[in-house]
């Protein structure tokens, strides 16, 4: 059986690199795959990932596994990372206060179990319409918000406040537990 | 909106980033007042982080975890400068023909001296990787030394622990010293602001009689303080310990103001 998170990082926290190591493995990947996704930039992708990894190892003392889960958190940091640098801006002090707990509706910490959520999570997305799914990914990827989707797509912005809401509600009955 | 948002999926629209102006600033103010609404939140984001398995799978280069193991031994940057290689040797037309001699040693001498670098770079090359090797056990048995000594002070039944409090107007943290006064040592661990430009953070104890004796500097550039053991004089009866302000590199005996300070119940 493998090592959990948290054991993994209660090691980290005594400095053991090889307990980084694993989980630079568990999850490099599912963070390469959305920073190149957002960032289309192999460089400044792999920058950040180094960095998000260098981040867990310095301050490993500050995460909770009681209070979310980790790869959640990875995730949440390296996407807002890469859309401050795709958007050249900075988040605010209150983005980050608020990004400090994540709670993932589901374990990742083996491959196969993050294979079934991939699966279940683009059967969520085929579950919207085209249009719902395109400005779903242009808010997550993109880093865009209402009015600027709607400038994006040409869209009254009600029409386009109403389409990611109803998105928003299907993929929370699909994704949750 | 001053109260909790009024519809559940403000919540996942929030972790989305689409929110913005008046809607994004309420919500930012009232979600951290309110524990029921953070973890609403934090199950929204949860969610909403799951969309990064729709991104298409691309492996990162293995170089990129390669170059994260070498940043945390803390490695200088560009310790190794590339070599390149030596000039082409000249070559002028009608050379050949007329100095045929010249033409075969010439090459061969600028060959061997291609081999004689390359040869150079192997050794410096070589000789680097040895260094770091050598670096490298050092490094582990400090640690593994670090973590005897750790290991000690935690299991001996007479080591009392510490906490530090923040002082008024001063920077904030959570420091915790664990002290043996009969094996002389102590560990301190926890986290600090980090300290203002050309200041050090310095750990004193402060015995029963006599002055204050210094437990050395807090390493705590980003925060979390890198827990390390300190030796002190054995069978000091200390009364506190306290944490001050320091000239970058510390002084002997406090000048600076109290940071943190933790009496000895």
């Amino acid at each position: 059986m493998s090592t959990s998170d948290a054991a993994l990082i209660q090691k980290i926290v005594q400095r053991d690199e090889s307990a980084l190591a694993a989980l630079y493995d568990r999850y490099a990947s599912l963070l390469s795959s959305v920073l190149n996704r957002i960032l289309r930039d192999t460089q400044a992708s792999e920058e950040i990932l180094q960095d998000v990894f260098f981040q867990l190892w310095r301050n490993a003392t500050q995460f909770d596994p009681g209070r979310g889960s980790l790869p959640g958190w990875l995730v949440v940091i390296a996407r807002n990372r890469a859309i401050s640098r795709l958007r050249r801006h900075n988040p605010s002090e209150g983005e980050e206060l608020l990004e400090t707990s994540v709670i993932v509706p589901a374990n990742l910490e083996s491959a196969v179990a993050q294979q079934q959520l991939l699966g279940r999570v683009k059967g969520a997305l085929e579950n919207l319409s085209a249009d719902q799914r395109a400005a779903i990914e242009l808010a997550y990827f993109e880093g865009l918000t209402h009015s600027e989707i709607a400038s994006r797509t040409g869209d009254p912005l009600g029409t386009v406040k109403t389409r990611i809401r109803t998105a928003v509600e299907s993929l929370k009955r699909t994704l949750s537990p | 909106m001053n109260g909790h948002p009024t519809r559940p999926e403000d919540f996942d629209l929030y972790a989305l980033g689409v929110l913005e102006g008046e809607e994004k600033a309420a919500f930012e103010a009232h979600v951290p007042t309110c524990a029921a609404c953070a973890e609403k939140l934090a199950e929204a984001r949860g969610r909403i982080a799951l969309l990064a398995f729709a991104a298409p799978r691309v492996e990162p280069s293995p170089s990129v975890k390669e170059r994260l193991m070498r940043q945390i031994h803390s490695a200088p940057e560009g310790a190794r400068v590339a070599q390149r290689a030596t000039r082409e040797p000249d070559r002028t037309g009608g050379f050949f023909g007329r100095w045929w001699p010249a033409a075969v040693l010439v090459p061969v001498g600028a060959l061997l001296i291609l081999v004689s670098v390359r040869l150079w770079q192997e050794n410096v090359h070589l000789t680097d990787e040895l260094g770091e090797e050598r670096a490298e056990l050092q490094r582990q048995q400090a640690q593994l030394d670090e973590a005897r000594h750790i290991v000690a002070l935690m299991e001996a039944k007479d080591t009392m622990t510490v906490a530090l409090a923040p002082q008024p107007g001063m920077p904030k943290g959570d420091v915790r010293v664990m002290y043996n006064a009969k094996m002389g040592m102590a560990m301190c661990d926890g986290w600090v602001d980090p300290a203002p430009a050309n200041k050090s953070y310095q750990l004193w104890l402060v015995p029963m009689d006599g002055k204050p004796i210094s437990a050395g500097l807090i390493e705590a550039s980003s925060g979390p303080i890198n827990p390390w053991t300190v030796k002190l004089p054995p069978g000091v009866a200390a009364k506190a310990f306290a944490i001050t302000l320091e000239p970058e590199g510390g002084m002997p005996q406090p000048t600076g103001p109290m940071v943190l300070v933790g009496p000895v119940s």
